[in-house]
């Protein structure tokens, strides 16, 4: 190992060999997800200290199936972007077979294309929420890197399904059966209509739209039914995102006051002064700057929330009235221009996920798989997204494509 | 030029559901600090609230109560604002889309005219944790206590309908008679189970217009709140006259000096729509199940005991004050008791002896059906009403029925015409003057000799008896 991936390892987890279901794997979590006595500080100096008491229940379905966690990876602060993260390496060099990473505005599609491997994230509601530490509440949740999306549809199909301590989660029913998550069965049925849209083409640079056009051509070849759709406020998703993001970032950070645990700064004579102490050394810049836009919005402009939660709305039956046409949505994973992990900026890092805020606004499931569209050496992801609750039907028609691809189109 | 006030008032109320709103912690804020806490409301990092229906319940039941439109859809916000008692840096309260909306209460106005005061909406929030201030050796330090973060209250905004501290007590005696019969809530200000802000304004007699209020708070009693709106309409009045302008703030009533002092500027914090708990719909079908749930009303029920047991207006306001007095009321009715006689021993008897022997009415030693055979033995002219007094009185130290305290102590009264004629005659011979007196047209009189024979029997002979047998024998 070059370099240092884990921020904490179990050196007592190994995969287990006793028949369950997910024997034989090892995972990777980020230090945001509860793992019962676990350092949780979710790459943040404001939770400096801070021990999980009680196992996300991801983290308890994943353990209860025989899975071995092996340790957390280092990772953005709260999962905002993508500086100094290593889930992606981690998967790269071969530590473990998946690592979920919290995908807040696409990190873990954008990381996975960079670092050659299929990324994905489940619908709004699918998985539980419970022992998440991040900070934008109706947009963030577990997303799921892996070689191969066998291995994300194992997970999923562990992980998904209904946790009566997440409020957020639709009543999937007390008789449904956990969804049926096994893409491979169906890999002979047609993949169906692919929409491409076309409002995303407009904003690549050239010669990355030729290349993806390209590929696109070449699906066509191969006779699979692509059609055109729009979206017509592609173009707000990015705004939208980074209002109501930085909004609710605003809020789910002020229990990050010192009080009860965390970082608090040694020295105050009031507590007003704690606060402003605790609070300003806790945070890194690029969170601090999202949290300043949130309580400006919040104290001073609630008008942008009002609009914003509008447009919203309106990219969500845009989405769904785009799948009524077709089976799935086809857009890059990112632009392949911005470095992901130098982004120091809001705006900055927002362009490295134009292509992905989209599918956490909307709540819709999305996938990203690897070596399909290369522009000058840089892997653009081929992004797809399905309808809402849908997300088995995605990874199987993703399967299909991928295997199609691999017989050589 | 004469001025009126213009007064609306907020009310928080404590509902007594078992857990707290967003997680299964115990609703009991008054344990062993910190002990009723979890990762939910200490809202460690991870958490997600969960929302109790019991609560919900709770909270539309005493909405029904107040005659409020429970609103379909309602939503929690975010109310932000950092203070080390608010674990989130934000209060979970309902801003833009309250549970209910309207409704109104009726009371009696100065000169006991019916007056309806109108409520603007009721929503439901989270209560904050309690801050202890101390020191420890020579710095002082502040401690949290979470058990109370996260319990459930409702908050009742009226309208600006009320004119005179009157109105504003009058509406909180029966806000508050109103919510206890619902059994959701206990209300009451001394123990902060319902905490009371006043909002008062002052403009010309006849105005329409809503001047510039003030706020005031920290009233511990109904009373308090007609001192502290006494008191600041007479300030601001003073202040219009001297034209000098009012200023929104908001004010403490101190209940030793009885004055209101500046307390700080009104803070309005930002109230943000909040992502994680979900959006509460209400189905019709469990809307009506609620309203089957509401019980009979105070107001109804002063009308039915006035037309079923013929009760005075005042007897059957005092028969329907608290719901748990009405209902002993009307299990000694059904026992046998007449109506009237059982109201008034209940008022005038049995309330103050549960006050002075310490007990809470139900948990009084006085069963509906050991008061029911004091009161049918008097009836029955079995006892008198002095040993009906004291059979009352060993109610609380025994517990044998009344029928045996009656045998045991000899309190059976004595109708037996010839055993109390023997007694008179004793009287009679007795006290020669009084005899004069009352034939002489002192009617007075008899009642000493009645009195003196009392004494004979050791307070078991039937006065009215002995009256007559007297009147009979000095003709």
């Amino acid at each position: 190992m070059q370099e240092k991936l884990f921020v904490y390892e179990d050196s007592s987890a190994s995969p287990a060999s006793d028949g369950r279901f997910l024997n034989e794997m090892s995972l990777a979590v980020q230090p945001n997800m509860s793992v019962s006595g676990w350092p949780t500080e979710a790459g943040s100096k404001a939770l400096t200290g801070f021990t999980a008491i009680y196992d996300a229940t991801v983290v308890e379905r994943l353990k209860a199936a025989g899975a071995a966690i092996k340790g957390s990876v280092y990772m953005s602060e709260f999962g905002f972007g993508l500086a100094g993260d290593s889930a992606g390496a981690a998967l790269s060099q071969d530590q473990v077979d998946c690592v979920l990473m919290t995908d807040t505005m696409g990190e873990a599609r954008v990381a996975a294309c960079l670092s050659g491997a299929f990324g994905f994230k489940p619908s709004y509601g699918m998985v539980s929420r419970f022992g998440l530490i991040g900070l934008v509440p109706s947009m963030e949740c577990y997303g799921i890197l892996a070689k191969n999306l066998a291995d994300i549809s194992k997970v999923m199909s562990v992980v998904a399904g209904n946790d009566p301590r997440d409020l957020s989660m639709p009543n999937f029913g007390d008789d449904v059966e956990p969804p049926d998550f096994n893409p491979m069965a169906k890999t002979t049925e047609s993949i169906g209509t692919i929409g491409v849209v076309t409002d995303c083409l407009d904003s690549l640079p050239e010669d990355e739209s030729r290349a993806f056009e390209g590929m696109i051509s070449k699906l066509e070849n191969n006779g699979l039914q692509i059609q055109k759709v729009r979206l017509k406020d592609f173009d707000l998703a990015p705004t939208v995102h980074n209002v109501i993001g930085a909004v609710e970032a605003s809020s789910s950070a002020g229990k990050y006051d010192g009080v009860r645990y965390g970082h608090r700064a040694p020295e105050a004579k009031n507590w007003n002064e704690m606060y402003l102490n605790s609070r300003g050394e806790s945070f890194g810049l690029l969170v601090k700057t999202y949290l300043f836009q949130g309580a400006y919005f919040q104290y001073e402009n609630y008008d942008a929330i009002v609009d914003a939660a509008r447009v919203r709305t309106r990219l969500i039956a845009e989405t769904e009235a785009a799948l009524e046409q077709c089976d799935m949505l086809m857009l890059p994973a990112w632009r392949g221009s911005p470095d992901p992990s130098g982004a120091a900026t809001i705006d900055s890092v927002y362009d490295v996920f134009a292509m992905t805020v989209i599918a956490n606004i909307t709540g819709h499931p999305a996938v990203t798989l690897p070596g399909m569209v290369k522009c000058k050496n840089t892997d653009l992801g081929l992004q797809l997204t399905g309808p809402r609750f849908k997300d088995s039907q995605l990874l199987s028609m993703a399967a299909r494509l991928t295997k199609l691809a691999r017989k050589g189109i | 030029m004469a001025y009126e006030a213009v007064i609306g008032i907020e009310i928080h109320v404590q509902l007594n559901a078992i857990t707290k709103m967003f997680c299964d912690c115990p609703n009991r804020p008054g344990d062993d600090p910190n002990t009723n806490i979890c990762p939910i409301c200490l809202w460690l990092p991870g958490a997600v609230p969960q929302f109790s229906l019991e609560i919900l319940e709770k909270a539309t039941l005493a909405c029904l109560s107040l005659n409020c439109e429970i609103q379909p859809r309602s939503a929690f916000d975010q109310k932000v604002y950092y203070y080390p008692d608010l674990p989130k840096g934000f209060q979970l309260s309902q801003h833009h889309m309250p549970l209910a909306r309207g409704g109104w209460i009726e009371i009696m106005d100065e000169k006991g005219d019916p007056k309806k005061l109108r409520l603007h909406h009721v929503h439901m929030e989270e209560d904050v944790a309690k801050l202890v201030h101390e020191t420890e050796g020579r710095t002082p330090i502040s401690l949290v206590d979470f058990n109370r973060a996260g319990t459930p209250l409702i908050e009742i905004v009226t309208e600006p309908d009320m004119r005179s501290s009157h109105d504003a007590m009058e509406f909180l005696k029966v806000l508050r008679t109103q919510l206890r019969y619902t059994g959701c809530a206990e209300c009451s200000l001394e123990q902060g189970t319902m905490r009371c802000d006043a909002n008062i304004s002052i403009r010309p007699e006849g105005s329409s217009r809503l001047n510039t209020k003030v706020e005031v708070k920290n009233m511990n009693s109904i009373q308090h709140v007609g001192n502290a709106i006494d008191y600041e309409i007479k300030r601001q009045t003073e202040s219009l006259m001297k034209n000098d302008p009012i200023v929104l703030h908001t004010r403490l009533w101190d209940p030793e000096k009885h004055i209101t002092t500046a307390m700080r500027a009104k803070f309005e914090g930002p109230c943000i729509p909040d992502p994680a708990v979900s959006h509460i719909l209400i189905a019709d079908a469990w809307l009506q199940e609620m309203a089957t749930k509401l019980p009979e009303m105070p107001n109804q029920k002063v009308k039915r005991f006035i037309q079923q047991y013929n009760l005075m207006y005042d007897e059957a306001v005092q028969m329907s004050l608290e719901r748990e007095v009405s209902e002993y009321f009307e299990a000694v009715v059904g026992l046998g008791a007449s109506p009237r006689t059982a109201a008034n021993w209940i008022v005038a008897q049995l309330l103050p002896a549960i006050k002075e022997h310490g007990y809470a009415f139900s948990g009084s030693p006085v069963t509906p059906r050991r008061l029911a055979g004091v009161i049918t033995m008097l009836e029955k002219n079995e006892i008198n009403s002095g040993s009906a007094k004291s059979v009352l009185a060993r109610l609380f130290e025994t517990d044998q029925a009344p029928e045996e305290i009656v045998e045991q102590f000899g309190f059976r009264q004595v109708s037996d015409v010839k055993a109390l004629t023997l007694l008179v005659d004793q009287v009679i011979s007795e006290n020669a003057s009084a005899v004069e007196n009352y034939k002489n047209g002192n009617q007075k009189s008899i009642g000493f000799m009645v009195g003196q024979a009392m004494k004979l029997s050791k307070g078991k002979a039937n006065p009215k008896f002995l009256q007559e047998i007297l009147r009979e024998k000095l003709g």
